[in-house]
């Protein structure tokens, strides 16, 4: 008898506890002397360095570091980085970026997060988003909206190197090396498998929204104020991302060498995609012969496709513009008016404020006046959902 | 009775908390970066994933992997396979280019195999 009025006991204070922690949900709740973590950097090579809202200096980051909201995170050259956030969203970093989470919701009505990447390549893989997810990143010349989705974001001179090798793109005669950015959807596609949704991107720039659906879907924005031009993305291009994220030497881009970026010779034979013709990838172009992808003995894999394993997608009827804010003229910051961020607060939190604003370099190649890019068809309509505004 | 009002309590609790989202601490992030501290652990982890459904997991980790150890040719493999899997079949023929005549296991090449010659529902 006492002992079961002991386990009675027990156990409803363990319920009232967990019945707590249920309303609560996870109440990390911010100050602004304290910013919430947001995650952890999984995964370093070489250098890298984050600097908090607080210190003055980057400082150099380690394994498992924690990452708070508004870090300003920063790789070096040859440098990589993976960042785990609570949402199990995830980020793969190349050499040469600057990455700033600037928001950060979570709760079981659904979860929000904004970054911000100043230069550089990244990966953004979504993490479980029930009740609905309101993700975005802020590139200094675009805003992209993400719904479920695995996508390639480049931003500065690789995004104009890898444009100008790719036959939709390569004819746009303004890129400004300090704005410009790609973006590339990944995945899930429609014929994916697993449990993660199919993705989709929405690229706003220049006062206009291009949504890329399909893997390998791309758009890309020359230079702060231009619209977004949507394409499909060769092999080669995507050969040079993979290269950017995933290869342990990065690609340089040369502003000094027009035409041709400066790629140093990686370890393994080059294949027939790394250097761009002059004038450019023209697309996927002839492969190599004999070509093949593993042993002969494995049946079927001769055969895989080399081209995109998707039929030409159709002009949309009836899109049009939607005029929408240009976000690389109001990314201007005060550094100590950042946000702080809340986790599992339903209200939403303040917009935030991009960490850092490059600087245009001078090149030749950028002018100042915006043109008007061709844009085809595949705009969006008022109608369509939009999640950045 | 009271024993069992407070295990129903405790139950309807535990679905309370079962979170949408479900919701990491840093620590559980902690515990999956430790997990692909070899190739060995994470290529096992990924598999987890896939096996689970989680092809986004199974894609970060094996990035962890090859982060790590960018020598780890069958993480390069698993990963252009769980490309197959989320339908970017072209952007996985390019990493199969990349580890094409590399030494790798005869049955890690039929996992990809398998992952890229049928894009449909398995």
């Amino acid at each position: 008898m006492g002992n079961s009025r002991f386990l009675n006991a027990r156990a409803g204070i363990v319920a009232l506890l967990l019945t707590g922690l249920a309303a609560g949900g996870i109440s990390h709740h911010v100050s602004a002397a304290a910013p919430a973590v947001v995650g952890i950097a999984a995964a370093i090579v070489n250098d890298v360095r984050i600097k908090s809202t607080a210190a003055r200096q980057f400082a150099k980051a380690a394994v498992r570091q924690r990452v708070a909201l508004a870090d300003q995170v920063q790789t070096g050259g040859a440098s990589k980085l993976q960042l785990l956030l609570l949402d199990r969203s995830k980020f793969t970093v190349g050499a040469n970026a600057r990455l700033t989470i600037d928001r950060f919701v979570y709760n079981p009505n659904g979860s929000a997060m904004s970054a911000t990447v100043a230069k550089g390549a990244l990966r953004f893989m979504s993490g479980r988003a029930g009740g609905g997810a309101d993700r975005s990143i802020t590139s200094p010349s675009a805003t992209i909206g993400v719904r479920g989705t695995l996508l390639d974001v480049v931003v500065g001179g690789e995004a104009v190197a890898i444009a100008r090798g790719e036959r939709e793109v390569r004819d746009v005669d303004q890129h400004d090396p300090a704005t410009a950015t790609l973006v590339v959807l990944r995945g899930p596609g429609p014929r994916r498998q697993g449990n993660d949704a199919p993705g989709e991107v929405d690229v706003a720039a220049g006062g206009e929204t291009v949504t890329l659906d399909n893997p390998l879907e791309a758009a890309y924005v020359p230079y702060a104020g231009a619209r977004p031009i949507p394409f499909t993305i060769s092999s080669p291009g995507v050969a040079r991302l993979n290269d950017m994220l995933l290869q342990p030497r990065e690609i340089l881009y040369d502003p000094d060498a027009p035409g041709q970026p400066t790629m140093p010779q990686p370890e393994r034979d080059r294949p027939y995609y790394d250097y761009p013709p002059p004038g450019g990838f023209g697309g996927d172009g002839p492969r190599p012969s004999g070509g093949g992808y593993g042993p002969g003995n494995i049946p079927g894999l001769n055969v895989l496709p080399t081209a995109p394993n998707r039929p030409e997608r159709p002009t949309r009827p009836g899109r049009e513009t939607q005029p929408m804010p240009n976000p690389g003229q109001t990314s201007t910051p005060p550094s100590d008016n950042r946000p702080t961020g809340t986790i599992n607060t339903p209200e939403p939190t303040p917009t935030p404020t991009p960490t850092s604003t490059p600087q245009p370099s001078p090149t030749p190649t950028y002018s100042p006046q915006p043109q008007q890019t061709p844009v085809p068809s595949r705009t969006q309509s008022p109608n369509d959902d939009v999640i950045v505004r | 009775m009271g024993i069992r009002i407070s295990l129903a309590a405790l139950c309807g609790s535990l679905i309370a908390i079962a979170p949408p989202l479900q919701a990491e601490t840093p620590a559980e992030l902690d515990a999956l970066a430790r997990a692909t501290a070899t190739p060995t652990a994470g290529i096992a982890l990924a598999r987890r994933q896939v096996a689970a459904g989680d092809m986004l997991d199974a894609l970060a980790t094996l990035e962890r992997v090859i982060l790590n150890n960018p020598q780890s040719n069958e993480a390069r493999l698993l990963h252009a396979a769980v490309m197959c899997r989320l339908d970017d079949r072209q952007g996985a023929m390019v990493e199969l280019d990349q580890v094409r005549g590399r030494q790798i296991a005869d049955a890690a090449w039929a996992e990809a195999n398998e992952a890229c010659s049928d894009g449909r529902e398995r």
